[in-house]
């Protein structure tokens, strides 16, 4: 199953991608019991194909349940793909061993959503951050301590003396999620993907978060993907967004053409929602979300038909649109916008008829 | 005379440390049908406040000072009994984390009809239910999930049966503590409309309790911006957000990513919160504020009047 690349979420430009996502799907199955065999599939993600490159940092944007979390767990290999491959660098992600994996593992880093559940409650500051540092055997105990407060530096926890011996207990939830940072930086990763790193934190202290993590991308290289439900936040952080909807990759193009001009009617809808300051009374909006949803046969059509007020190609509740290209790197799956037809078959009934 | 006052209101909470003077003497007015938004981070005592005008702080806290007058009485000086005739039949609660606010063993529908039937003890049953089925068509639930349990339902359906709750006995004031906050921006905003139809509808007033600013400039007239346990700015919406005068209203606007508008750097808050159990001595945002003067550190800030109603506690200039 080969799609052609560009319309598979993929820009074409000198740069070599970092990452190669290609036609990744993941489907969870539920147990079931002993009187049920097994029990329901779940698509969390729908061939999924997307590059990131070098330096730049990447917007998964989309509601709980999109798999957006599922596709940060697949990248750093916390999870298998159930199809496709994903790529970093020359290396197939899911096929790595040995040495390869210890090397990825230090490369690809993440930074959780819930800093008061992913730090360990009983190890200080200095122990949390210098741990990676041991697992991979890099420098004697005084470089660590170097690099451990050179981490802490960097993600303004100064003096880093004031810290090294803290407990999270003794830590806000802004700087408990820092030392997560730390933690995750100490390694020199090439790749971090933070997962919703503010989504517990006020306002003011998610933008401290969000300068550091630009500061890592200016002052280190560091490419990113981050995973949000936020447009606001980003449309602040991102060269590019990919919006998510059910698993399907629904529009993806540079930060300020989807969030300006979004042509998915997924997209408009996501940002008509978005309270805006009060303007909403003067803000026009794009009413392309349906009060009441479409009654739609399972498993055919676009994902968004049940929902969408501005479907009107028939083929919407009958053909999932495939990404095609509107213009220069902005792709969008939808038929208002010149997409074709997927020719493959939706992945559960593949996945069903295959068994 | 406005149907809910507030008058210079100081809460504390006992706690192992010392007294954490959690609130200091807030004011504010509520009339019939207006909205008004509380907003501030987390710790600012906006929560606290709204447990104190439903009477439901926990054990450990108090009011210290001041008054609550509902259409002129004060509650603070009510018996259990007064307390408990005007408590979710004028004035309601939406809870934070609605997913939690419904019994999980009980079926959504009975569990509102028995909250009705508490306040009405004379209706039967069956009118209770169906007074239910009413509120359900209200707030867009479908009317067959009365039979449902909590856990059938989607987090915005949750969220939407517990507004059904606040509405079942027809509260002249409804408290809305973050009713969004867990919520899909969609979900989010289909409710936000909900509610705001339903005030109009029945002349509610709303007082809607935030840390979003976004979500209150939307849904209030007038805004109250609260840190550390104080009101430190107050207007209706455009002066406050348009021509905010507190430095931390300043401070919290530019911190806030938006979709509409230029794109510009966000400038962080630096610092932390000032500990309430030894609050400072002058201005509680002096230490964090990019516009201090060496007398905001000693001399507690006093009220600016800008004209129609805006204000701010800031002596600065």
């Amino acid at each position: 199953m080969t799609e052609p690349l560009e319309k598979a979420g993929v820009m074409d430009t000198g740069n070599k991608p970092i990452l190669q996502i290609r036609n990744v799907s993941k489907v969870y199955r539920s147990k079931g019991n002993l009187f049920r065999g097994s029990g329901k599939e779940v698509v969390a993600l729908n061939r999924i194909s997307l590059d990131i490159f070098k330096g730049e940092i990447f917007g998964l944007v989309g509601e709980s349940g999109s798999g957006k979390t599922t596709a940060g767990r697949l990248i750093v290999s916390l999870e298998e793909n159930t199809a496709g491959h994903i790529f970093l660098g020359n290396h197939e992600v899911t096929r790595l061993k040995g040495k390869t994996l210890k090397d990825f593992r230090r490369k690809v880093q993440m930074i959780f959503q819930d800093p008061y559940q992913s730090l360990n409650p009983q190890r200080s500051v200095y122990d949390t951050i210098s741990e990676p540092l041991k697992i991979h055997r890099i420098g004697d105990a005084s470089a660590r301590k170097d690099a451990v407060k050179e981490a802490l530096t960097s993600v303004g926890l100064s003096p880093p003396d004031d810290f090294l011996f803290r407990y999270p207990h003794r830590l806000s939830g802004g700087q408990r999620q820092r030392v997560a940072i730390a933690r995750a930086m100490v390694l020199n990763p090439e790749f971090v993907i933070a997962d919703e790193p503010t989504s517990m934190l006020d306002a003011s202290i998610s933008a401290q978060i969000f300068n550091i993590l630009l500061a890592m991308r200016k002052n280190l290289d560091v490419t990113q993907m981050f995973i949000t439900h936020s447009l606001a936040a980003a449309r602040y952080l991102c060269d590019r967004i990919a919006v998510i909807y059910r698993g399907n990759l629904m529009e993806l193009g540079p930060a300020e053409n989807v969030i300006r001009h979004p042509k998915h009617p997924y997209t408009q809808a996501l940002i008509d929602a978005v309270p805006k300051f009060g303007h909403s009374k003067e803000a026009q909006r794009y009413g392309t979300l349906l009060g009441k949803e479409h009654e739609v046969r399972k498993d055919m059509g676009c994902v968004f038909y049940p929902r969408c007020a501005v479907a009107r190609d028939d083929r919407c509740s009958r053909k999932m649109p495939g990404l095609g290209s509107i213009e220069d790197g902005h792709l969008v799956a939808c038929y208002l916008h010149g997409s074709e037809e997927i020719r493959l078959k939706p992945f559960s009934q593949a996945l069903a008829e295959g068994r | 005379m406005a149907l809910l006052e507030v008058e210079n209101i100081s809460i504390g909470y006992n706690t192992r440390k010392g007294y954490l003077k959690a609130v200091e003497g807030v004011s504010f007015e509520l009339e019939e049908g207006q909205s008004l938004g509380l907003v501030g981070e987390s710790g600012c005592g906006k929560t606290t406040i709204g447990m104190a005008l439903m009477g439901l702080l926990p054990p450990n806290g108090s009011v210290r000072d001041g008054r609550i007058l509902f259409e002129g009485n004060d509650t603070l000086k009510m018996s259990m009994d007064e307390i408990r005739r005007i408590r979710w039949r004028k004035m309601a609660m939406i809870f934070q984390a609605a997913m939690n606010a419904l019994n999980p063993v009980q079926r959504v529908g009975n569990q509102i009809a028995e909250a009705i039937l508490v306040h009405n003890p004379d209706l039967e049953k069956e009118a209770a239910l169906s007074q239910v089925e009413e509120l359900f068509d209200l707030v867009g639930i479908p009317r067959e999930r009365l039979t449902d349990f909590p856990h059938q339902y989607s987090g915005g359906m949750k969220q939407r049966a517990v507004i059904a709750m606040a509405l079942a006995c027809h509260p002249k004031v409804i408290i809305a503590d973050e009713p969004t906050t867990a919520l899909d921006v969609i979900v989010q905003d289909q409710i936000l409309e909900e509610v705001r139809d339903l005030q109009k509808e029945f002349n509610i007033g709303i007082i809607f309790i935030s840390h979003d600013i976004s979500i209150v400039a939307d849904m209030c007239h007038d805004i109250g911006v609260m840190y550390a346990g104080q009101l430190v700015e107050f207007g209706p919406w455009q002066a406050v957000f348009e021509s905010p005068a507190h430095p931390y209203t300043k401070a919290l606007l530019s911190s806030f990513p938006t979709l509409t508008g230029k794109k510009s750097d966000l400038v962080p808050i630096p610092g932390e919160t000032p500990n309430l159990i030894r609050p400072p001595a002058g201005c509680r945002f002096c230490e964090r504020c990019p516009e201090a003067k060496a007398s905001c550190e000693k001399t507690p800030p006093e009220w600016v009047d800008m004209g129609s109603g805006h204000k701010a506690l800031c002596s600065g200039d």
